[in-house]
């Protein structure tokens, strides 16, 4: 008997062993592991590429694990839509792919003009941009209107509406129907009058998918259904392609597939004439789906192919390392910090949260989320790219003692400990920190080395790990939750303008009892006036400097601690010369994209 | 018999109800994503959240909100709307069911023409090399988890990126009616990983209820009235061996068709697997909700089948 059981343990050992070996042979021909630290050479970034002289033709793919949220251009706000939305519609203004920070006009003529003070935007539109079948009539300035005023309804719900269309006059008690500052006095002339000097923002909203026409007469049906069914199973396009529908526009099983498939097909009334973009090619398939891992190594070792999400830290090492080419890594990409809850609890003191600031390793954060290819040590709020990034101190940041150090300084955290009021440096309060992180990816190990920084200083922590969307939705974005810290929460900016990197996370009369996004509940009166100012403040160098300043505030009071600027890691196929949307993450744009 | 099935039946009903106000309890009081934020979208205001609320009735009572979803099931077979895909419940599984039920099936009967016969030699050769190679193999499949399997299958066999370019790759699925024979290429490697685990589980089993078996006196009996060792083996043999196994394989086939979440993951088969796992990770309630119940039906079935087919298998069963 004893010899029966040695022999099958021998020969399951034997087995195993030769799977082992296999496997170890397989690991090694594929190692993952990233280098970190000075001398790598840094990832392709897409600065400077070359938008125009790409090869006519063919058919890219597109695999993406992740499926759409909203395929309709009032309803979109989700980088991955954007890629479709910027291919099918027009906006009245867009950036070209290779600028962050100036929205040229796209649908509109000319750039907007400002007047009375800021409180009247005109923008006059193209003559001869036409939608697609089964609409096919040039647009006009009444299908702009319409654009903007669906987005209040509550079938349509744009989630950006009240931040940026809000200030126009009758548009905080809109619902759907006329807007009485929106005015179309001519087929080519849009006009909107502000209740405030907010025109800056509102133009730069201008450039977000809300602004892309929609014709009445068509979606009208469509947007009085519960929730509305326009961008859902039928749309018409203004842009150079359009999602395969048939001769009544439906796209749901047509041209788009659920969770499984999305096909753009060019738009047959796109007149080049009127559009910068080249639209070099003929269709994009896009199959949703598929493991984050093996996807990715399909665009790298495969042909005619991108990825549409963000690659998992195991092909970004495997691009990095035998694909660079094939590699570009976008900074701009936002940001993201540990919320310290400035209300409640200990984070109330200021020199406790600087204390915090200066003891926490963000180098080894960036480590653990990927690296350099995947961030920057955080150094203050408004992101790369953004308006006034340069001026709220740009990578290195303020030089204020706390944010000096990006590895954490015991030392200095220690000094403000003893300001604090906790003269041995460290804290000796009964108060348990509640930090709630996310168990997504790499999170865990971030939030173990705020965990670590915390514990140093003297903290007891009460850490939880949940899924991020359990994280936002029933924990960081309940005030009544009272969370101490939350080290993963992070913000994209909208469009270029600072604002849209600073308001909501951090304007106290923004914080809302659930689905905050002012996670650490900062109130700051000093803080809100001189955001209220800023709001109000007209030109884009104005506004640039005037939310530096404000950053600079935040940064002074440690209201959280910012600790990546994030990077955006994109692959492709060798074969295939792909543009990225510096301006959205790095996105890929199939309207610049070609095959080579 | 009749009346014993139709008293299965009721019960499966009453058994459906009460699956179908667990998840609802369940997904209702539990952290999830609200149905109104995903209809939202990112950082979208408390009001416009509210306002879909409203909208949605999802401001209702529990009780109320509850009452008409069974009533919406059972009714008009509406399995509520979501508002991740922006489309009802009921036409999103229907979509799914066929590529889950392409690839349940040809696993199925993979793992059967496999494990049984590997079960069988293994009895009858029993601690020879064979029957150790056989089960130490059976040992590693059933210790190896699918999603590993499956990664390491087209790491290694994939046409595209594989070391051996045999297979076609993740994402290569189409349906039956599109085109059979890329269905069918597409789907073997699927087949094979599926239906490894399986196999060694039906391999083990078979082993172990055949060696039971062959001790008995019946079996003993045919021997010594000159029956060949083939006709002792297949028909008096498997006859009692393979009761068991058609308990397992009915409940096996039935949890596959309520959703193959990791093969269908990693082979990227959009089946109902996978559209339970992205419902699970973008808190989409009323598809979990619908997959929980298409799952119960298929393994409520089954059930009643099993039954039902051991009346036929083994003589000693007779229901009243």
């Amino acid at each position: 008997m004893t010899t029966n059981i040695r022999r099958s343990a021998i020969t399951v050992a034997a087995v195993l062993l030769a799977l082992a070996a296999g496997l170890f042979a397989f690991a090694s021909s594929h190692s993952t592991s990233v280098a970190h630290g000075a001398g790598l050479k840094p990832a392709l970034t897409g600065a400077g590429q070359n938008l125009f002289n790409g090869k006519r033709g063919g058919t890219l793919k597109v695999v993406d694990s992740e499926d759409f949220s909203h395929l309709d251009p009032g309803e979109s706000y989700f980088s991955l839509d954007y890629e479709v939305m910027y291919s099918i519609q027009r906006p009245l203004f867009s950036y070209l792919p290779n600028n962050t920070t100036v929205a040229a006009p796209d649908l509109a003529s000319a750039p907007a003009v400002i007047t009375n003070g800021g409180k009247t935007v005109t923008v006059h539109i193209r003559p001869n941009v036409r939608f697609s079948p089964p609409v096919n009539r040039a647009v006009t300035s009444a299908d702009v209107a319409y654009a903007i005023e669906r987005g209040a309804n509550p079938n349509v719900a744009n989630p950006y509406f009240q931040p940026y269309f809000g200030s126009i006059v009758g548009a905080a008690k809109a619902t759907g129907g006329p807007i009485a500052g929106i005015q179309t006095p001519n087929s080519t002339t849009i006009v909107f009058h502000l209740t405030q000097p907010t025109a800056d923002l509102l133009v730069g909203a201008l450039s977000l998918p809300l602004s892309a026409p929609v014709p009445k007469s068509y979606a009208a049906p469509l947007d009085a259904k519960k929730p509305t069914q326009y961008g859902t199973s039928a749309e018409v396009a203004t842009g150079p392609y359009m999602l395969k529908s048939d001769a009544t526009g439906k796209f749901l099983g047509i041209g788009y597939q659920p969770g499984k498939s999305a096909t753009l097909v060019r738009n047959p009334n796109w007149n080049p004439t009127t559009d910068k973009r080249p639209a070099y090619l003929n269709e994009i398939d896009i199959n949703i789906g598929g493991a984050a891992p093996v996807i990715g190594r399909q665009v790298l070792t495969g042909s005619h192919m991108v990825m549409n999400d963000t690659p998992d830290n195991t092909t970004v090492a495997l691009a990095y390392q035998k694909y660079y080419n094939q590699l570009t890594a976008v900074p701009g990409a936002g940001d993201h910090y540990v919320s310290l809850n400035n209300s409640h609890g200990v984070f109330k003191n200021v020199n406790v949260r600087r204390a915090v600031w200066a003891a926490l390793d963000r180098d080894a954060m960036v480590k653990v989320a990927g690296g350099q290819i995947v961030g920057q040590p955080g150094t203050h709020f408004i992101t790369p790219g953004t308006d006034g990034f340069a001026q709220a101190g740009g990578y290195p940041g303020p030089q204020v003692p706390w944010n000096k150090s990006t590895a954490g300084n015991l030392a200095v955290a220690q000094t403000y400990m003893k300001a604090a009021g906790y003269p041995s440096g460290k804290y000796t309060g009964s108060q348990a920190i509640k930090v709630v992180g996310s168990n997504n990816g790499n999170a865990p190990k971030e939030a173990a080395i705020l965990k670590s920084a915390l514990t140093e200083l003297g903290f007891k922590v009460n850490m939880a790990l949940v899924d991020q969307s359990v994280m936002y939705e029933k924990y960081c974005g309940v005030v009544a939750a009272q969370i101490d810290a939350c080290p993963e929460v992070g913000w994209i900016r909208d469009f270029a303008d600072p604002q849209t990197v600073l308001y909501v996370p951090f304007y106290g009369p923004a914080i809302v009892p659930t689905n905050n996004s002012n996670w650490g509940q900062v109130n700051d009166s000093a803080i809100n006036a001189a955001m209220q100012k800023a709001t109000f403040t007209v030109g884009a160098g104005a506004r640039a400097a005037a939310w530096a300043n404000v950053d600079k505030m935040l940064v002074n009071q440690a209201v959280a601690v910012p600790w990546i600027f994030d990077n955006q890691p994109n692959i492709e196929s060798a074969d295939v010369r792909g543009i990225s949307d510096l301006w959205n993450i790095g996105s890929w744009d199939y309207s610049y994209t070609s095959l080579k | 018999m009749t009346g014993y099935i139709v008293r299965r039946l009721l019960w499966g009903i009453l058994l459906l109800a009460m699956v179908i106000a667990v998840t609802f309890i369940v997904y209702y009081l539990l952290p999830s994503t609200d149905p109104a934020v995903l209809r939202a979208g990112r950082n979208a205001n408390p009001k416009i959240i509210q306002a879909i609320r409203n909208d949605l009735g999802l401001n209702r009572s529990i009780f109320v909100q509850f009452w008409s979803y069974l009533t919406g099931v059972v009714l008009h077979l509406n399995f509520g709307y979501s508002y991740y895909y922006n489309d009802p419940v009921g036409p999103l599984i229907l979509d799914r069911l066929p590529a889950t039920l392409s690839l349940t099936a040809g696993a199925a009967v993979l793992w059967v023409i496999v494990g049984i016969p590997v079960g069988i030699i293994s009895a009858i050769k029993r601690r020879t090399f064979l029957d150790r190679a056989a089960m130490g193999t059976a040992l590693v499949f059933v210790s190896a988890p699918v999603f590993w399997l499956g990664l390491i299958s087209l790491y290694l066999f994939a046409s595209d990126i594989g070391q051996f370019k045999v297979f076609p790759g993740a994402g290569s699925y189409v349906g039956l009616t599109v085109n059979p024979w890329k269905w069918f290429t597409a789907l073997l490697l699927p087949w094979m990983v599926l239906s490894a685990t399986s196999a060694a589980i039906y391999a083990r089993l078979v082993r172990g209820s055949l060696l039971q078996v062959m001790g008995e006196d019946y079996i003993r009996t045919a021997r010594a009235k000159g029956l060949p060792e083939r006709t002792v083996i297949l028909k008096h043999g498997m006859r009692s061996a393979v009761g068991p196994l058609v308990t397992v394989l009915g409940l096996d086939i039935a949890s596959l068709l309520g959703g193959a979440i990791l093969t269908e993951s990693v082979f990227d088969i959009p089946g109902i697997g996978r559209l339970q796992i992205d419902a699970i990770n973008h808190g989409d309630v009323t598809i979990i909700q619908g997959t929980v119940l298409v799952a119960a039906i298929f393994i409520i079935i089954a059930n009643i089948l099993v039954d039902i087919a051991y009346a036929f298998i083994d003589p000693r069963v007779r229901y009243e």
